[in-house]
């Protein structure tokens, strides 16, 4: 059980660009802390950092309150699972299990009742004695997820633990991990480039891009709220419909041209008055926006396209149009009356409306 | 199916080709080895009928070869312990850590394989003659050692930089400092190409003629190979007695063969460093 905190953490690698820029997070005791964002934003070189397998260039990384830039791996008390499951290929399951607690000075018995447990644990007794090469994908993640608990350490570390296995597996084992955490209250930090981990597992996610934290919230928190137009893309499938439209003058906010229609009544008209004239950056969730026009109670917003794709996903269908410049989707029921080709109208509530500035791209704060 | 059997069988010829002409030569210096000088002269090829035995006590004892025997061993077996124990942690330093001047000193490594050993030979032995280590087995070990390693370094670095990094970073978290992570880590992760350096330096050293016969002037030191250039007169030559000292010194190489080639092929099907 710990907490870990990082102060202006950076990590520069010769005289290039910062891999990792100034990072400061505070991870609770038992908290599930994910780490999210595309390859090379540089939070797998946070989480090595906090291992202990990368050393740090500038600012402090406490655990448990304890400054540990320069204590070695060894000693930081913390268990690492990593992508490509890292199972010693000459030792048996067994061996790999027990292969940190034999460093640690555990008594024998000790390492087998624990051994002992961990296996029933993740059903792996019945291969304790293979080599890794003998074991499937799922089981061998299961032998480094075992690697780890068998520890009992302070904090759990999380490499993208899930992405050399399939589909299905992958949903198993997410399931997995979240009764383990429950169970064991544990500290974990876990790292992914899939939005569906973050949302499913994390307890707060913290969004990175280019080195940089963007964004660290609660799941819906960070989903809802977008710190920036970076945020909103990578979070959501389909990603949020962004359109940059002219903003208008009127008593009336309206960000509107010929194909798009978006009222910003969320705003306080004075926030806006700067950029009067100007274009700002209009998003609105794919699963906000329905198919016709926008009903006369509710202030509502449209866009006008015609259809280019209809993907039909069983459960849900996406339609894609053309609104003038901009590309639209929609997420909408199992049937659409619609085909590709038609023209259309989309609406959308006046409240599904995010704003961003077209010159920073961070969010706009929603204000009424 | 048929052109199946029909590549099944031609591979099966090829085989047994290769088979009798890796093999043959082997046999043939066998049934010598139990012949006499004059019953080869007589017929080449023939079958040893009566097989004279003695002939390995003869040379085992009378031409003491249990000395060049003793000899070999201690030289190479000592060679290449020391060979493999500091080539491997050479090569792991290489390919594991970074520090300034790793490329460079890999470069001059390699750069020494690419060099023919006898433009050495003249300064190795006024080294030798310097230091004492002349007409020593110490001191053609120590040759011997410097010969083999930087090949010995350059194939195991090529292997050790494909284990995973993964690997290293598990261990450290699992509390172990690089002493622990190289024994228990890279020597077993790598022994595939361990063992195939060990074949390759054992065959190499065993066999090793031009500086044993430089560097070793005393007749109770010397090695094998240098041994069986007692039975090879200026005008005669004992063929009979070279092909039993020959399959003397053949048998060891054969049994490392058959051992390390087993560990070998282990290393390989258990695999799977992933």
């Amino acid at each position: 059980m710990a907490t870990v905190q990082l102060d202006a953490v950076s990590k520069s690698y010769g005289s290039g660009p910062l891999a990792v820029d100034n990072v400061n997070l505070s991870i609770a005791d038992g908290e599930f802390m994910v780490l999210l964002g595309p390859s090379g934003c540089g939070k797998s070189t946070t989480l090595r950092m906090i291992a202990g397998i990368e050393s740090i260039s500038a600012g402090k990384l406490s655990i448990n309150g304890r400054v540990v830039n320069n204590v070695p791996a060894r000693d930081r008390d913390i268990a690492m699972v990593f992508q490509s499951y890292a199972l010693y290929p000459h030792m048996t399951v067994a061996d790999n299990l027990a292969f940190g607690l034999r460093r640690r000075a555990v008594p024998k018995p000790e390492i087998a009742r624990r051994v002992r447990e961990v296996a029933d644990l993740l059903g792996l007794t019945p291969y304790l004695a293979r080599k890794p090469s003998a074991l499937s994908g799922g089981q061998r993640q299961r032998v480094a997820l075992g690697r780890a608990m068998v520890r009992e350490p302070q904090v759990f570390l999380f490499d993208e633990p899930l992405s050399n296995l399939d589909a299905a597996l992958r949903v198993n084992t997410r399931n997995e991990l979240i009764r383990q955490h429950h169970r064991l209250g544990s500290t974990m930090i876990y790292v992914t480039h899939d939005q569906v981990e973050a949302m499913t597992m994390g307890s707060r996610i913290c969004v990175m891009n280019a080195g940089r934290v963007v964004q660290t919230g609660s799941p819906l928190e960070v989903y809802w709220n977008p710190a920036d137009t970076f945020v909103a893309r990578f979070l959501g499938a389909p990603p949020m419909n962004l359109l940059q439209l002219p903003v208008g003058t009127g008593e009336r906010l309206l960000a509107s041209n010929d194909s798009a229609t978006v009222p910003l009544t969320l705003w306080r008209p004075a926030t806006l008055a700067p950029y009067a004239g100007q274009s700002l950056i209009v998003g609105v969730r794919a699963e906000d926006v329905r198919l016709g026009p926008p009903p006369d109670a509710t202030p509502s917003g449209w866009f006008r396209g015609r259809i280019d794709a209809i993907e039909p996903l069983g459960a849900e269908t996406l339609v894609l149009v053309s609104a003038g410049a901009a590309e639209v989707t929609a997420r909408l029921g199992r049937d659409v009356p619609a085909r590709v080709g038609e023209t259309v109208t989309l609406s959308f509530d006046a409240a599904a409306v995010h704003l961003f500035d077209p010159a920073t791209t961070t969010a706009i704060t929603r204000e009424l | 199916m048929l052109s199946r059997a029909f590549s099944r069988g031609g591979l099966m010829a090829i085989l047994v080709a290769y088979t009798a002409f890796a093999g043959f030569p082997f046999l043939w210096v066998g049934t010598m080895s139990l012949r006499t000088t004059t019953e080869i002269a007589y017929n080449h090829y023939g079958w040893p009928s009566p097989a004279h035995w003695a002939k390995f006590r003869t040379a085992w004892i009378d031409s003491a070869f249990n000395t060049y025997f003793a000899n070999s061993a201690a030289v190479v077996i000592g060679s290449v312990a020391v060979i493999t124990l500091v080539g491997s942690a050479a090569a792991h330093c290489l390919a594991r850590y970074r520090f300034p001047g790793n490329r460079l000193i890999y470069f001059i490594l390699f750069s020494s394989i690419i060099l023919p050993p006898q433009i050495v030979l003249i300064a190795v032995y006024q080294t030798l003659v310097e230091y004492n280590l002349y007409d020593t087995l110490w001191g053609l070990g120590l040759v011997y050692v410097s010969l083999q390693l930087p090949l010995t370094i350059y194939l195991l670095e090529g292997f050790f930089a494909r284990i995973p990094q993964d690997l290293f970073d598990a261990a450290k978290v699992d509390g172990y400092g690089d002493f622990e992570i190289f024994f228990r880590l890279v020597l077993p992760v790598g022994m595939p190409a361990i063992a195939t350096t060990v074949i390759l330096n054992f065959i190499l050293l065993w066999n090793e003629f031009l500086f044993a016969v430089v560097l070793i002037a005393d007749d109770d030191l010397r090695t094998l190979p240098v041994g069986i250039q007692r039975f090879m007169g200026d005008h005669f030559q004992d063929i009979g007695m070279i092909a039993t000292g020959v399959m003397i010194s053949v048998l060891p190489v054969v049994v490392v063969y058959a051992f390390f080639s087993e560990k070998l092929i282990q290393g390989m099907t258990a695999g799977a460093v992933k």
